[in-house]
């Protein structure tokens, strides 16, 4: 048996209403990697993201997590959403967010047992939120808020993360403390998907790179697929060109007048 | 007739109304909720007006085949519950095919039903008169026709709902919270919804007896509103939004059963119809709660306002006092432009606070004055520094906003400045910043 990637995709087309999101991907992430996922304002990475996920469906193409389409082990996979996706009024406590890794397994009716609670307080303990599972979650700095979100990704006990900019807005401690337990998550042979927009610190912390402007720039090893020639390609204005060849496309697909 | 009190809850003619509405009030507060946090309280709104034309058309082909006077309930409501289904599957179809947006497509649908329900209705009101009369109850409602099988018939309404969150709870608290999140990690959503949807649908057919298809969308929401200014906890605000919604079914119902009869012994032939009634109270309550409710209520945010107005002002006067030494009130009024009654209630609360005191009619600063007021203006000088030298900001820029910041900035804060502007002794001005008293 062939050995699985951790992420495939093959002929990927996504549409967003007239919108061309994703165009034609074709690549392959091993497991076991850190990988970060770059590209300008509206490349499509967290459309890529949400595709993996099933929560968007593809025009055309396909997307395979570890080998089997996602929504065959959905539990193996924790998704870390935008903070500013997140209704931060909403009347739910600190550690009642991070218990919700584990419903995923419980079902309708199910409620949390012993040893759920237990690694609920481990996970807390370990990115420092434990004294705040008590709080209302909009009564959180944006820092807290963002460890709470991977505290409850680290409940699901899944062999892939996918992260959707973690590090937007935080401060330089949280972005320590996440980034040191995601590289414990990798030691263990987990699979990391992050996406992020400071460029300045890749080489030190993704071995692999993801770069993406609708189409794919480039997929591999930071050091040969986030040259400086390949970024400017990614986030540069050449593509002018594409993007309106792409939005005549989604309209003849759509039937859009 | 006259009822006493306790008549109401046991008399055969009054218990029946009574605990009806009670029970429907309860499950429909619940349910509410959940459309609250769903964001679209405009649905049970929609699909109680889509029950509309259903419910007439079928009392119209009663009236046809059957002709019987009786007009049989289980029928008509069945036909309302199915135009609810279609509403509901006509809304879904316009979103995802017609790309309509959501609150369009449910106001669509809401007022087209609504409209051929009139046109049945005009119909109807010319073959069938009697029988027009009975279904224009409908759209207010009409407690007082309840039996006892109402109350068995609600009260397992209500008791379902309350089981089905309550064994449910964490599952439901997660879908209203993230559901996004909850279909990634193999949460099946699209089943709870059912249900959901299901416990809705009955909840508006079976309420349109008591509260009327006009009215029964807002017996849900009014309670959620009204809860939610209250707690920050799901669980609690499910039990409030129930106690409201008990509340206001309750005292609704006992307000159109007396009020009606107190009408008539008046002679007046005049009627107070439930649905209004338990709305108006339903209403009152979460207007009541949106001005008063401690935290978040309209009331107690002006009084944080003005209170943090108040500081504003005494610590100014701290601030001007230590800058040009004891100030006459005259000196003060000429500096401050406060009004007169104001100025001197807060040199009251400073005097009285052990802030200030007087010395030959001119005001100065006691031990402890002079130590807040240095921190006020190293705050100040701290953050026009901050401003300038790590935003970038020119230094004829930085004063306003430090007007603000010096009665903001919290001694957390105050020290993470000091630290990453390595304790510094002057700021943009080239004015020194005091040191931080010992206090």
């Amino acid at each position: 048996m062939k050995e699985a990637f951790a992420i495939e995709a093959e002929g990927l087309h996504v549409h967003l209403g007239k919108k061309v999101a994703l165009w034609d991907l074709n690549f392959q992430i091993p497991k076991g990697l850190l990988v970060g996922v770059l590209g300008p304002n509206g490349a499509g990475k967290s459309t890529l993201f949400k595709t993996a996920l099933g929560l968007i469906s593809p025009v055309a193409g396909r997307i395979e997590l570890l080998g089997t389409p996602v929504s065959k082990i959905r539990r193996k996979v924790a998704y870390v959403p935008q903070r500013e996706s997140i209704d931060w009024d909403f009347p739910i406590t600190a550690g009642d967010v991070v218990l919700m890794g584990r419903f995923g397994k419980m079902g309708l009716f199910g409620s949390p047992r012993k040893a759920d609670l237990e690694a609920k307080e481990h996970a807390m303990q370990k990115l420092g939120i434990a004294h705040l599972a008590g709080r209302q979650i909009g009564e959180l700095s944006g820092g807290q808020q963002q460890r709470l979100f991977v505290a409850r990704a680290l409940l699901q006990d899944a062999d892939l993360l996918l992260l959707d900019e973690p590090f937007a807005g935080i401060d330089a401690t949280t972005e320590k403390v996440i980034i040191d337990i995601l590289q414990e998550l990798k030691r263990r042979g987990k699979t990391i998907l992050l996406i992020h927009h400071d460029l300045s610190q890749l080489e030190h912390y993704f071995d692999w790179t993801l770069l993406l402007n609708t189409r794919l720039i480039s997929c591999g090893p930071t050091a040969t697929s986030a040259t400086p020639d390949l970024l400017a390609k990614a986030f540069g204005k050449r593509e002018a060109l594409f993007d309106e060849a792409s939005v005549a496309l989604a309209k003849n697909l759509t039937g859009a007048p | 007739m006259s009822f006493s009190l306790w008549d109401f809850f046991t008399h055969p003619l009054l218990r029946g109304p009574t605990f009806g509405t009670l029970f429907l009030c309860i499950a429909s507060s619940l349910l509410g909720v959940i459309l609250f946090f769903q964001k679209k309280p405009l649905l049970s709104e929609t699909l109680s007006h889509a029950t509309w034309p259903g419910i007439l058309l079928a009392a119209w082909l009663q009236a046809l085949f059957f002709s019987s006077d009786e007009s049989s309930f289980f029928f008509l409501f069945g036909c309302g519950g199915l135009f609810a289904w279609l509403g509901l599957k006509s809304i879904g179809w316009m979103e995802k095919r017609g790309k309509v947006p959501a609150d369009a497509a449910l106001t669509f649908v809401l007022a087209s039903f609504f409209g051929v329900g009139t046109v049945v209705a005009s119909g109807l009101q010319h073959t069938f008169p009697k029988i027009y009369q009975e279904m224009q109850t409908l759209l207010f409602g009409q407690a007082a026709v309840m039996q006892d099988t109402h109350i068995f018939l609600y009260g397992g309404l209500a008791l379902g709902a309350a089981l089905f969150l309550f064994f449910s709870f964490r599952q439901v608290q997660l879908y209203l919270f993230d559901p996004q999140f909850a279909v990634s990690s193999g949460f099946k959503i699209p089943f709870l919804e059912k249900i959901l949807i299901l416990f809705l649908l009955a909840s508006l057919i079976l309420g349109i007896r008591g509260v009327g298809v006009l009215l029964i969308s807002g017996m849900s929401i009014a309670p959620a509103i009204a809860a939610r200014q209250f707690t920050d906890r799901l669980h609690v605000l499910f039990l409030l939004a129930a106690c409201f919604g008990a509340l206001s079914g309750l005292v609704g119902n006992w307000l159109s059963v007396f009020g009606t009869i107190a009408l008539s012994q008046n002679g007046e032939r005049l009627s107070l119809p439930t649905g209004p009634m338990i709305i108006a109270v339903g209403g009152t309550i979460a207007i009541l709660s949106l001005l008063f409710a401690p935290k978040r209520g309209w009331l107690f945010r002006l009084i944080r306002v003005a209170s943090f107005r108040l500081k504003c002002i005494e610590e100014n006067i701290l601030k001007g006092i230590w800058k040009k030494g004891p100030l006459t009130l005259r000196e003060m009024r000429r500096a401050h432009q406060t009004p007169r009654a104001l100025l001197f209630f807060v040199l009251w609360r400073l005097k009285n606070g052990g802030w200030v005191e007087t010395q030959k009619r001119s005001y100065c600063l006691t031990s402890d004055g002079m130590k807040k007021a240095i921190v006020i203006v190293r705050l100040h000088r701290l953050w026009e520094l901050y401003l300038a030298s790590q935003l970038g900001l020119k230094s004829e820029e930085v004063h306003g906003s430090a007007e603000e910041m010096e009665h903001i900035l919290t001694p957390d804060l105050e020290e993470r400045l000091t630290h990453l502007l390595a304790n510094p002794r002057t700021d943009p001005h080239n004015q020194r910043i005091p040191e931080r008293p010992t206090l």
